[in-house]
């Protein structure tokens, strides 16, 4: 069991069927502390920070949103397209406040790669440099990130 | 029941007192107890609160296993049993003090958390009573040393809050924050505590 | 000793230990976690409660019938149970914390599913809470309106009637299934009229990673029980006679097609233009019980609209819902605007009609998106 009493409440919120259905650490075996080293490092080594990242990010889920529903354009590659939901939901960290519901889908046609980003997704990429555990619906893998944005140095 | 190692009262007593709770240090000595050491230390309150919290337990603890261990279990030949029956005993007994202080002091409560019920598994309290037999105090001479063990035990971690306190303006290395820093200081600290090893003779 | 009686003496020993310890705790919780009755004074008096103390706030007014709302069931993650406490509150728990702002906290703003009632208490609550009450039904028909969206007709049991003004909505309790641990509550407008008194339409979406849809999509099915909290809300049409402006797609519909029904049978003539925005032709629904009412009321107009690319063959409104918006309003000076969609979706329309004259207070939603 968990000794510090803070982690271990944003472990049970980030458990499946308590904040959402399949939860945030999806079928990662790893514990909390080992994702997000792991994760730090890929960024890391693609050249940025998690702000950026999260930066980069926040400005696809805007562009996205204003299309209510309809694929958008970002950049010459990538296309973007917002799914709503109603509702808010509350980061699983805590004193963070609450998110709007809903997704966006970020395709590359070319390659058929997507990945899908949530307004909590990149406010926890930001803040708390957490991307999810794999197997997470909303996991965004650092390297695919990279490729699919040509983030950092490259 | 007399104690069998009854010799000179008083003056024993305090010896057992004084050497549980410097020379003997539970914590700095032995090393036992170090989780909630490690953790809780950062605040001063919570770390008055916690120590408090170990001391009761520890005190009554002892006294009730040194009870059970002298007129139950060592008559009846059951002494295999100490370890069972003491974790039963410190189990129940923390249940009780959690119930106890979540009535009277619901700001103690919430400052100390999870600690709380973590003190079952403190290992400084089963410590205190398997040294306990091992060295066949008696009821009195058990209430004691659970007392001065508790004692050493808040004492230490009320010095490392303390220290921490200090710290919190201090440059450390990056790697070394938290954990890494605090074992530092709980080494320098028991080294000083080697200090006090001449106060009594074995 | 010899074996068998120091296996008889020791299984005593130590069950006699382990039961004696398990008395002394069952009394101490007797005397230390009773905390006796309590007062709960409502609203400086307007209502008082005698309880007994021991449990949640939240928990301790549901057994009141008085229901706060709540999504998560008392877990202390989704903020929705705040309560005002004027008297009595027990210090603020680490919990609680996290949920509040420094300026609830200040007004004495608490969660009430984290505060444990130990001592009498007053606290402020919405009038209109008094109003909202816990109700078990049976589906009586469910039946997919499009490929993500699904129509729940709840024919309602216990209490076997509801009272509500169109535009207030549920709380439909998503029970424990498969990897869902607990129960938890999602809110949905009630889609059918108030003189439907004896059943509650709900219009869900299925959402990915969804705790509620996922079990109303997957499990739930005609003639199974379910459970909701209502009345909520403060989203209604405003008194008067001014033209309306509703903007909303999808399952935001679902006050709206109560709200015109409502109005056909009252009769109701107020001029009203329901934008309803969607993507492919596949997201239109009850597109044509809508003509019924434009035909059967003469100020309502339907207006349709497809904001997705390939859409060959559809003859109605193309674009964004806002820019089909911008198209037909004119001049919104006068008028009411009425949406229900996700924050985006309620930011652009708000923009727009704003763009378009109609004032800010003049521009209704319900807050909880």
């Amino acid at each position: 069991m968990e000794h510090d009493p803070h982690l271990q409440r944003v472990l049970d919120r980030m458990r499946s069927g308590v904040l959402s259905r399949d939860g945030f650490l999806g079928t990662d075996p790893r514990p909390l502390e080992e994702v997000l080293d792991a994760d730090r490092s890929a960024v890391a080594a693609l050249g940025t920070t998690h702000e950026e990242v999260a930066a980069r990010l926040g400005e696809v889920l805007d562009k996205a949103r204003a299309g209510l529903g309809t694929p958008i354009r970002i950049g010459d590659r990538l296309v973007a397209t917002h799914r709503e939901a109603m509702g808010r939901i509350p980061c699983p960290f805590g004193g963070c406040g609450t998110f709007p519901k809903g997704e966006v889908e970020l395709t590359d046609p070319a390659t058929g790669e997507s990945l899908f980003l949530t307004a909590l997704g990149i406010h926890m990429v930001g803040k708390h440099g957490f991307y999810q555990g794999r197997g997470s619906r909303y996991r965004l893998e650092p390297t695919a990130l990279g490729r699919l944005m040509q983030l950092g140095g490259g | 029941m007399t104690d069998p190692s009854h010799a000179g009262g008083a003056a024993h007593l305090l010896v057992i007192l004084v050497s549980a709770a410097l020379t003997d240090n539970i914590l700095l000595t032995r090393f036992l107890g170090m989780c909630s050491f490690l953790a809780i230390s950062r605040q001063m309150k919570a770390s008055v609160g916690l120590g408090l919290a170990v001391t009761f337990v520890t005190t009554i603890t002892c006294a009730i296993n040194a009870a059970l261990y002298v007129w139950v279990l060592r008559p009846y030949g059951l002494e295999s049993l100490q370890l069972i029956l003491f974790i039963v005993v410190i189990a129940a007994f923390v249940q009780f003090m959690e119930m106890l202080i979540e009535r009277l002091s619901l700001g103690l409560y919430y400052a100390l958390g999870i600690f709380l019920p973590l003190i079952t598994v403190n290992c400084a309290v089963l410590g205190a009573a398997l040294f306990m037999t091992n060295r066949n105090y008696g009821v009195t001479e058990g209430l004691v040393f659970g007392f001065g063990s508790g004692f050493g035990w808040m004492l230490a971690i009320v010095l490392m809050a303390g220290i921490r306190e200090r710290l919190k303006t201090a440059r450390i290395p990056p790697a070394l924050e938290g954990p890494g820093i605090t074992l530092i200081i709980a080494g320098i600290i028991a080294l000083g505590f080697v200090g006090f090893s001449g106060m009594v003779q074995p | 000793m010899d074996g068998v009686s120091f296996v008889l003496t020791s299984t005593v020993v130590v069950a006699a230990t382990c039961l004696a310890s398990a008395v002394v705790l069952l009394i101490a919780e007797r005397y230390l976690a009773n905390y006796g009755p309590c007062t709960i004074d409502i609203n400086q008096g307007s209502k008082k409660l005698e309880v007994r103390g021991g449990k949640p706030l939240l928990a301790t007014l549901m057994q009141q019938q008085i229901f706060i709302p709540s999504a998560c069931g008392g877990r202390g993650t989704c903020a929705y149970c705040k309560v005002k406490i004027t008297d009595g509150a027990p210090p603020i728990a680490p919990t609680e914390l996290t949920l509040l702002t420094d300026e609830e906290q200040q007004k004495n703003v608490r969660i009430s599913c984290q505060v444990k009632v130990r001592n009498d208490l007053a606290i402020e609550i919405p009038e209109a809470l008094f109003r909202v009450k816990q109700f078990t039904g049976v589906v009586e028909r469910m039946r997919d309106l499009t490929h993500d969206i699904r129509e729940l007709r709840i024919r309602l049991v216990e209490p076997a009637a509801i009272e509500f003004t169109p535009g207030q909505y549920v709380q439909l309790e998503a029970p424990a299934y498969g990897d869902n641990p607990e129960p938890v509550y999602r809110a949905y407008s009630i889609a059918s009229p108030p003189s439907d008194t004896g059943h509650v339409e709900l219009i869900i979406r299925l959402v990915p990673n969804g705790i509620c849809t996922t079990w109303v999509f997957t499990m739930l099915k005609e003639g199974d029980e379910v459970r909701f909290n209502g009345p909520y809300g403060e989203f209604r049409l405003a008194e008067g006679d001014a033209e309306m402006v509703w903007i909303a797609g999808g399952s935001g519909m679902a006050p709206f097609w109560g709200m015109t029904r409502h109005m056909r049978e009252h009769n109701v003539q107020r001029p009203c233009t329901y934008f309803f925005g969607a993507v492919a032709q596949r997201d239109l629904f009850f597109t044509d019980e809508f003509h019924d009412l434009e035909k059967a009321m003469p100020g309502f107009r339907f207006v349709p609209a497809l904001s997705g690319a390939e859409n060959d063959g559809w003859t109605g409104e193309k674009g964004l819902i806002t820019q089909v918006v911008e198209r037909h309003l004119k001049d919104g000076s006068g008028k009411e605007g009425y949406l229900c969609g996700s924050s985006g979706m309620i930011d652009a329309s708000v923009k727009i009609l704003k763009a378009k004259g109609i004032p800010e207070d003049r521009i209704f939603y319900d807050k909880f998106t």
